[in-house]
């Protein structure tokens, strides 16, 4: 193995390592406050952003992030002022993102079918450069100082909102925060993993901690090591059987989830 | 417990809630939830509210207490403005919510949850210390939940969990107590027990305490004071032995034949200073 492909390797693993943690973490986040379709949609808004970025040959990395963003943003306000729950206006915003996506490579047939386009979708490693992993790393420091910071306010929120507020916690803030956060998870993930399956990264190693665990500090350690777990072990996959990073991914740590619920300590009778 | 306790002795006619032509409206809607509502609470009462279902007895607790935010008067608690220094305000109220019902595998042990209570006071950027985790202690203790203190609150029955959300209030040393149908779909036994923790935890730390109620019978002994609302209106305010009698009662709620068992309520706190609430018009049953 010659240096630039040991590096390359070394480049990939820490990335994946990195962009599983931050995804496993904010999964928490998203699964217990009842907000899974939010990752679903975030990541396909992000497509949208990266896309646009495509069909004008600009970095589709901030693009995606704005996009990504901006679903959060308009989350709150739209659920609210429809009175309807945060998952239903994420039901009706996921097929726009979606269809924007699709319009964007639609508009650039030049790139339509190239890997660029395609990388977007599945995920690649090609597409991480040294820039992304000091911004992955960044990422992953700043969240991590994030949740440790304000780590209780959080988890009082995961439990009841209503309740947290109740006893003098500003948890409007802190509810944007983790939207905000979650924005940029995304943004940045969508490289390795995909915008199609960005998703599994934020769902499946939190559900899969939350079989193990009744304590929800527990959960907010495991995760986002079974995110850095589940990407490795996906990319390991991918290079052995030449299977894009993504549905690696998916695959590995859906498996990991099943066996998980299988086994769960939860289900034990006596 | 000392901590708890010693409060319960310093009683006062201080006024902690005032409420001044207090109007709420919901998003959307057009009709008031509640509307011109005046009250004054004083501390170490203890008032029970009724009325029929949608009289608005909920959204009074959670204006009290700024969840919900009020569209016309004047709001204070503690002598601070509701909406200016809400949070503020919240930290010293402890509030019991309707329902209470976390899922099963909700991942939060009980001890947690108690302690949740103190984030408030804490703040921000800090960490609960030693004496956070005493206060925990002393409330898992008087809400007789402490052997409960390591079980997942999923995993507990209603009236179990009530309990917890009770320790959890009480973690937060609130000077007012708000509770909202604490007795929802618990049993004979469990709102006895329950009850009796309430009327308890109201002496020992002279709490001022405001409950929402369907049911008369858990009216409790030492309510000083009863607040019969009907169609976001205060009706009637008055002692429980004014306020709950058949004649009363069958015109609000619209029946015929309501009888309610006596029972010996305690006489107001300081009945020898405080004059008998004036039935002004809008107080009299006869109004209606």
């Amino acid at each position: 193995m010659n240096a630039i492909t040991s590096r390359l390797v070394l480049d990939t693993i820490l990335a994946a390592s990195l962009t599983g943690m931050t995804c496993g973490l904010m999964g928490v986040f998203i699964t217990q406050m009842n907000l899974s379709s939010l990752g679903f949609c975030m990541s396909h808004a992000a497509f949208a952003g990266a896309a646009l970025g495509l069909l004008f040959s600009i970095n589709p990395l901030p693009l995606a992030m704005a996009f990504s963003i901006l679903i959060a943003a308009i989350l709150g306000p739209v659920a609210e002022k429809a009175r309807l729950h945060a998952n239903v206006v994420m039901g009706i915003l996921f097929p726009l993102t979606m269809a924007l996506g699709l319009i964007f490579l639609n508009l650039s047939p030049g790139f339509a079918m190239t890997s660029s386009a395609l990388s977007l979708l599945w995920g690649s490693v090609l597409g991480i450069s040294r820039d992304d992993i000091r911004k992955l790393i960044l990422l992953a420091g700043v969240m991590n100082m994030l949740v440790v910071a304000f780590e209780k306010e959080f988890r009082a929120i995961m439990l009841d909102r209503k309740l947290a507020k109740a006893s003098g916690i500003k948890t409007e803030p802190f509810y944007y925060l983790i939207l905000f956060l979650t924005g940029v998870t995304v943004a940045l993930s969508l490289r390795l993993v995909g915008g199609l399956l960005i998703f599994t990264l934020m769902t499946n190693p939190a559900s899969t901690a939350y079989q193990l665990f009744y304590d929800i500090k527990k959960i907010l350690i495991f995760s986002p090591l079974l995110g850095a777990i589940f990407s490795l072990f996906g990319i390991l996959l991918s290079f052995c059987y030449n299977l894009p990073i993504g549905s690696s991914i998916a695959i590995v740590s859906t498996l990991t989830f099943l066996i998980a619920a299988g086994l769960s300590p939860k289900r034990r009778v006596g | 417990m000392e901590g708890f306790v010693k409060r319960g002795r310093m009683q006062s006619s201080m006024e902690l809630i005032e409420l001044e032509n207090i109007s709420t409206i919901y998003e959307g809607e057009r009709i008031p939830a509640i509307r011109g509502i005046n009250l004054r609470v004083r501390q170490g009462e203890f008032i029970t509210i009724i009325g029929p279902n949608g009289a608005g007895k909920t959204t009074l607790l959670e204006t009290i207490n700024g969840l919900l935010r009020y569209t016309n008067g004047s709001l204070r608690v503690f002598g601070k403005d509701v909406k200016k220094f809400g949070d503020e305000v919240r930290k010293r109220i402890g509030f019991i919510p309707q329902s209470t019902n976390f899922p099963e595998g909700a991942p939060y042990l009980v001890e947690d949850v108690v302690l949740m209570g103190r984030f408030g006071k804490i703040g921000p950027l800090r960490f609960p210390r030693a004496e956070d985790w005493r206060k925990v202690n002393e409330a898992l203790l008087l809400a007789g939940v402490e052997s409960l203190r390591k079980r997942p609150i999923g995993k507990l029955s209603g009236g179990q969990q009530q309990k917890v959300m009770i320790a959890r209030a009480v973690a937060q040393e609130p000077s007012i107590l708000l509770l909202d149908e604490p007795f929802s779909n618990l049993d004979f036994v469990a709102r006895s027990e329950l009850l009796e923790l309430i009327c308890n935890l109201h002496r020992a730390m002279g709490l001022t305490t405001l409950m929402v109620v369907h049911d008369f019978e858990s009216i409790p002994e030492i309510c000083t004071r009863i607040l019969l609302m009907r169609e976001g209106k205060i009706v009637m305010d008055g002692y429980p032995c004014n306020v709950l009698r058949p004649e009363v009662l069958n015109p609000i709620y619209g029946l015929h034949g309501l009888s309610i068992a006596p029972k010996s309520y305690a006489l107001p706190i300081d009945q020898e200073l405080r004059p008998r609430p004036q039935k002004t018009g809008s107080q009299k049953v006869g109004s209606l």
